[in-house]
């Protein structure tokens, strides 16, 4: 569900030479900064995508003659906070473990390369018109299913339709594919028909948009979009996803259910299978205890990779006996936990005293507590990595002079009653309560701090967001990226009114900056620029209260080769490079 | 009274759970050190000079929060344990006793509580009365809700107990004696069953200690239960033992206070058993 | 008998009828949905009333029950609303065997070690075995199961990394797979029974007919086995009939921590997904065999106490 990306300063490269049967893989690591612009020629237009500083960690498998690879080849990895798949069933899973595993069978028109940048997968090229809402995507020839079938543009259409089908019901298309042509008539129910894609000839598909939009490759990118065989969705009936059959690298040989998928490589993968794998398990580690489970399965070499989803890291109280192996693995990612405050509610519609207490917190103490290397502070909306978190803005340093003076001017009473709602789950508790005695010491606030059962709260912020006069004052929430796009965490988090914007936060120059980069595609420098404008307001009328960036803490056993850390999560662009032991 | 102290063990138990509320009741007066407000730079460290039983995982105080986490374990398990031998034990006599409709009523009542999602009633029971009564009662109030929930689902398993202890009870011929003597059903059932059955009640009672404060904990750990900075003896327990290989001690301490008590308790309960079955 | 049989049954419809009623309104009173469960953090008011239409939630809640009770009549559980779809007769028969033969495996080692133990501690009572063990077995009852089950983890990690002989961490399938969930699962009931063994039995033994028994110069072995520990038994059944129950789904910790997929870790899902049509499954479940549990305790009590009659 939670689509990250990365970029920054370095770019380090390790050039790792297979071992040639039992040699040891020597490994070159070559780190060097470098400004990427892409730019991709297509036949009517021409479209300049991204242009950013980017740092990244790949691995470059350098080719080598095959050889057959010792050991038994299983990759055992766990998927961490579920106890068993809801679905395989791309058009409804949801959890972003079930995505992974989703994506490791299926495959859509495009995929992300370890830059996290488009390139193509099921789709060879596409064009894009002039005024840039409609994309033709020509399929890779010979592309196969995993039962060996030809998969052709109806197959492409009828997947994408079926995500946004209210009659299947799944929850992720109508948010991801809503800028197809058509979409919202579609998934209302009030036509039948879902007029934005169609199928020119058997390998041709076009997509038409509503509106023009800059990450729209993006949101297609995600397993909604994913390629299905009409076939076998029709054929299997209401479970057709326990035999899945797709274009992904693998595929399920075997679902044990509560207890792991096993995948073998799909003979019929247009890049190749990946048969230097014997076996991929997915093993479930469900409730809150998985995460400490899968440790000591780690620790007992049960499993080859834990901690690898953004949610679900390796227990923070563990990292200090962890850190300095080599096979922990630390990478920032597009998460942000934050602070919001119920804009139509007293105290906090006042501006000022949000500042007060957005600067009466040293995030730095906060870090402390997490652990070093669990976290980054966080003082403004877009974690780093997605595109325009480099461009500059004005923070609130914490600062309990500036504090209490804003208290004073804005005559705040410190003794009325103020309560900070959390989920009980993780080490929520832990950090709220942290933030508390924070304002209490140096605000000198005494602020409540409410734990709730996990529905309980998810149930209050909709009161809140549904009628703000009787919600919540203040709640601990986070939000991670659904895709790299600065549009995912202003134009929708806090836009006047937009589905998740729960404290009401409204501003019109913001609104309008949004608004205007949302549909900006050509000029990525002036989109970018909007962005940069519209969050430096909400940074300083305290829109959200960010407090800190989690990383993403994995371990990796050290025989696993392949595996990219980017900012979300991990990411294997080429399977064939991928060894267990 | 002097009886009950004859062992040593159990005077000595019973002196130890006196100290123990008394230091749940006055400690926290006497040691002032804020169990609410951590120290970053002293995460999970061992008993030092200044914290004499070491800090958590957010650098507070242990002693300070051992204290009042005790006073809260403490409140739940007086709380669930009176409701338990009053409806429980209360109910389960009376439907062995008497039998016929009472009997059905409780029995199958029970059978329901027995296989209840005790869960969900714990999250509707706290949502529904949450904020009134935090509102009334401020902190502890959540603890008297977690305390009804658990007491309400506890209940049943004393009074399934009772109820065939008195089943068996009631046909004895001592019993029977009594009644040919013309003794009504009052005086039976509080002079002869209820003398016979204080034993096992008090055992049962006891013993059940350890497991609601550690259920406490369990609701805790979802967010039904005391509010922060409030803790309990489980909670502590909960918390430390995530991170055990850092810092045993952690765990130690209230494992420890929990197993005397539980131990305490239970040395006392034996006591009562003899002084009341042979009293 | 056949008549106090026909009696009962018509009691256990009554008390899963109840269950159901009770379940449903308690879990629709409940604050949380399941809808928004499923959607996660994103919120959209069309397709979260698009979602509610096609689980039926929109509909007023008698409907919503009448629809489920006559499933239920007709055999159909329902479909689980986490499980996209999934039969819930699938996740309880999936999980089900599972949960039951590792309860029985606990129950009945519990009850084989714990019984005895609790005998031989009430023949010397106060005396250096009672004491030894009824603290041990206090422990074993006091200590929350995932405090052992973190122990015994933490152990075949050293050992592990030690080199020796280890058993898995986690994991389901394999022989040795069993041992430590049993053992953790049976460690609570197992101090619970011979506590209350040990607390029954010296109650017993100081009746009456004990004091015949002796006098009458029967042998100790007949005294204890014979007179006592049969009476004394009754108290031990009475609880056996809920820790059917409380294994079977009292079982998730246990399950959590060692990956076992048994039922106990779908119920706490359900409830905490607010699946509804799981979790009313699961206490119908549950309710069935509390309630035949309790049935055959009252019979128990008529075999082992010939005094009380089965009404």
């Amino acid at each position: 569900m939670k689509i990250l990306k990365l970029a920054t300063a370095t770019l380090a490269v390790t050039l790792l030479a297979a071992a040639c049967g039992g040699a040891t893989p020597t490994s070159v690591t070559v780190v060097q900064t470098s400004i990427v612009k892409e730019t991709q020629v297509v036949k009517e237009t021409q479209v300049v995508k991204e242009t950013q500083v980017v740092q990244q960690t790949v691995q470059v498998q350098v080719p080598v003659t095959p050889v057959p690879v010792p050991g038994t080849q299983v990759l055992r990895w766990a998927l961490e906070g579920i106890n068993e798949p809801s679905t395989l069933d791309p058009a409804k899973a949801g959890d972003s473990q079930i995505v992974f595993a989703t994506s490791l069978l299926f495959r859509g028109l495009v995929q992300l390369d370890a830059q996290l940048r488009i390139k193509p997968d099921g789709a060879e090229s596409w064009t894009v018109s002039a005024d840039t809402k409609t994309y033709t995507f020509k399929l890779r020839k010979g592309l196969k299913f995993s039962d060996g079938s030809d998969v052709t543009s109806d197959d492409v259409v009828f997947a994408i339709t079926r995500s946004l089908d209210p009659k299947v019901g799944g929850g992720n298309g109508a948010y991801y594919l809503s800028n197809i042509k058509g979409a919202a008539d579609f998934t209302s129910g009030k036509s039948d028909k879902l007029p934005g894609v169609t199928a020119l000839d058997p390998s041709t598909v076009q997509i038409a948009l509503e509106q023009p939009s800059a990450y729209f490759l993006y949101q297609l990118n995600f397993i909604t979009g994913y390629i299905l065989s009409k076939k076998s969705v029709t054929d299997g009936g209401e479970k057709w996803y326990e035999k899945p059959v797709g274009t992904g690298p693998f595929i399920l040989k075997e679902w044990q259910h509560n207890q792991k998928l096993v995948l073998t490589p799909n003979p019929y993968y247009w890049a190749g299978p990946p048969n230097q794998l014997k076996e991929v398990d997915l093993v479930f580690y469900g409730g809150d205890q998985g995460s400490v489970t899968a440790f000591k399965d780690y620790q007992t070499s049960a499993v080859d990779v834990i901690g690898s989803f953004g949610q679900t890291p390796i227990p923070s109280q563990f990292l200090p006996q962890v850190k300095d192996l080599p096979d922990f693995k630390s990478a920032p990612q597009f998460f942000v936990r934050y602070i919001g405050f119920n804009n139509k509610l007293k105290p906090f519609d006042n501006t000022m005293v949000r500042e007060a207490f957005a600067r009466g917190i040293d995030k730095s103490k906060l870090i402390k507590l997490l652990g070093d290397g669990a976290a980054r502070v966080q003082d403004r909306i877009l974690p780093g990595g997605i595109p325009g978190s480099e461009m500059k803005i004005d923070t609130l340093a914490f600062d309990i002079d500036i504090a209490n003076k804003l208290l004073t001017d804005a005559k705040f009473d410190k003794t009325q009653k103020l309560v900070l709602t959390y989920g009980a789950e993780g080490d929520n508790a832990k950090v709220v309560e942290f933030i508390v005695q924070q304002w209490k010491t140096n605000l000198g606030v005494n602020v409540t701090a409410e734990p709730l059962e996990l529905q309980t709260f998810s149930q209050k912020l909709t009161d809140t967001y549904n009628d703000p006069a009787k919600g919540l004052q203040m709640y601990f929430s986070v939000w991670g990226a659904d895709y790299p796009d600065p549009q995912n965490w202003l134009s929708q988090q806090l836009r006047t009114d937009v589905g998740n914007n729960n404290g009401h936060y409204s501003n019109t120059d913001f609104d309008g900056l949004v608004d205007k980069a949302d549909v900006e595609v050509k000029d990525v420098t002036a989109r970018l620029k909007s962005y940069n404008e519209a969050e430096q307001i909400a940074v300083t009328e305290v829109g959200w209260l960010p407090l800190f960036s989690p990383n993403t803490n994995a371990m990796v056993k050290p025989y696993v080769t392949g595996l990219v850390f980017t900012g979300q999560g991990i990411i294997i662009p080429d399977w064939s490079a991928v060894r267990a032991q | 009274m002097q009886r009950i102290f004859r062992s040593r063990v159990v005077l000595i138990s019973a002196l130890f759970l006196a100290l123990l509320i008394a230091i749940a009741i006055i400690g926290p007066l006497v040691y002032t050190v804020d169990p609410a407000t951590g120290d970053v730079e002293q995460l999970r460290a061992f008993p030092t000079l200044s914290h004499p039983l070491g800090t958590d995982d957010s650098g507070r105080d242990t002693l300070a929060r051992l204290m009042t986490g005790l006073r809260v374990s403490l409140a739940v398990a007086v709380v669930v344990e009176l409701f338990n031998v009053v409806v429980g034990a209360g109910l389960g006599v009376l439907a062995g006793y008497f039998g016929g409709w009472i009997d059905i009523l409780v029995s199958r009542i029970a059978d329901m509580l027995f296989a209840f999602p005790g869960l969900l009633l714990a999250i509707l029971i706290s949502a529904i009365f949450g904020s009134a009564v935090t509102g009334f009662a401020g902190g502890s109030g959540r603890l008297f809700l977690v305390s009804f929930s658990l007491a309400l689902v506890g209940w049943p398993l004393m009074a399934r107990y009772t109820r065939g202890q008195t089943l068996s009870l009631k046909e004895r011929s001592f019993i029977e004696s009594t009644r040919a003597l013309g003794a009504g059903d009052g005086h039976i059932l509080l002079r002869h069953i209820l003398p016979n059955l204080a034993g096992l009640i008090i055992v049962s009672a006891t013993l059940d200690v350890a497991s609601v404060i550690v259920s406490e904990a369990t609701l805790g750990l979802l967010g039904l239960s005391a509010q922060p900075p409030q803790t309990s003896l489980g909670k502590m327990i909960v918390e430390a033992f995530s991170y055990i290989t850092l810092n045993w001690t952690q765990v130690l301490f209230p494992g420890l206070v929990l197993a005397l008590l539980v131990l305490a308790l239970s040395f006392v309960g034996d006591g009562l058993q003899e002084y009341v079955e042979r009293g | 008998m056949a008549q106090f049989l026909l009696r009962r049954l018509l009691q256990l419809v009554f008390v899963l009828f109840s269950i159901t009623f009770i379940t449903f309104i308690i879990g629709h009173l409940a604050p949380g949905d399941p809808v928004l469960a499923m959607m996660g953090n994103r919120r959209d008011p069309k397709l979260y009333e698009q979602l509610r239409r096609q689980y039926g939630l929109d509909r007023p809640w008698y409907e919503q029950y009448a629809g489920y009770l006559l499933g239920v009549l007709q055999g159909d559980l329902g479909k689980s609303y986490r499980y996209a779809g999934r039969p819930v007769w699938d996740l309880i028969r999936q999980g089900v065997p599972v949960s039951a033969s590792l309860g029985l495996a606990a129950l009945t080692l519990s009850v084989l070690l714990g019984v005895p133990i609790g005998v031989l501690a009430s023949v010397r009572a106060n005396g250096a075995f009672d004491r030894a063990s009824m603290a041990v077995m206090l422990m074993l009852f006091a200590v929350p199961g995932f405090v052992i089950a973190g122990l015994l983890q933490t152990l075949q990690v050293i050992l592990f990394q030690s080199g020796l002989p280890n058993l898995p961490t986690s994991g389901w399938g394999k022989p040795e797979n069993w041992v430590m969930p049993v053992v953790v699962l049976s460690a609570g009931t197992m101090g619970y029974l011979a506590r209350l063994t040990r607390a029954s039995m010296i109650g017993v033994l100081r009746q009456d007919y004990i004091r015949t028994a002796w006098a009458k110069g029967a042998r100790a072995r007949r005294v204890y086995m014979a007179h006592a520990l049969r009476n004394a038994l009754i108290p031990i059944v009475t609880v056996l009939g809920p820790s059917v129950a409380f294994v079977v789904v009292g079982s998730f910790v246990v399950e959590n921590v060692f990956r076992v997929p048994g039922i106990g870790f779908v119920a706490v899902q359900a409830i905490s997904t607010r699946d509804y049509p799981v979790i009313q499954s699961v206490a119908l479940l549950l309710a069935l065999i509390v309630a035949v549990m309790s049935l055959i305790t009252d019979v128990l009590y008529g075999v082992l106490d010939p005094r009380i009659r089965t009404q």
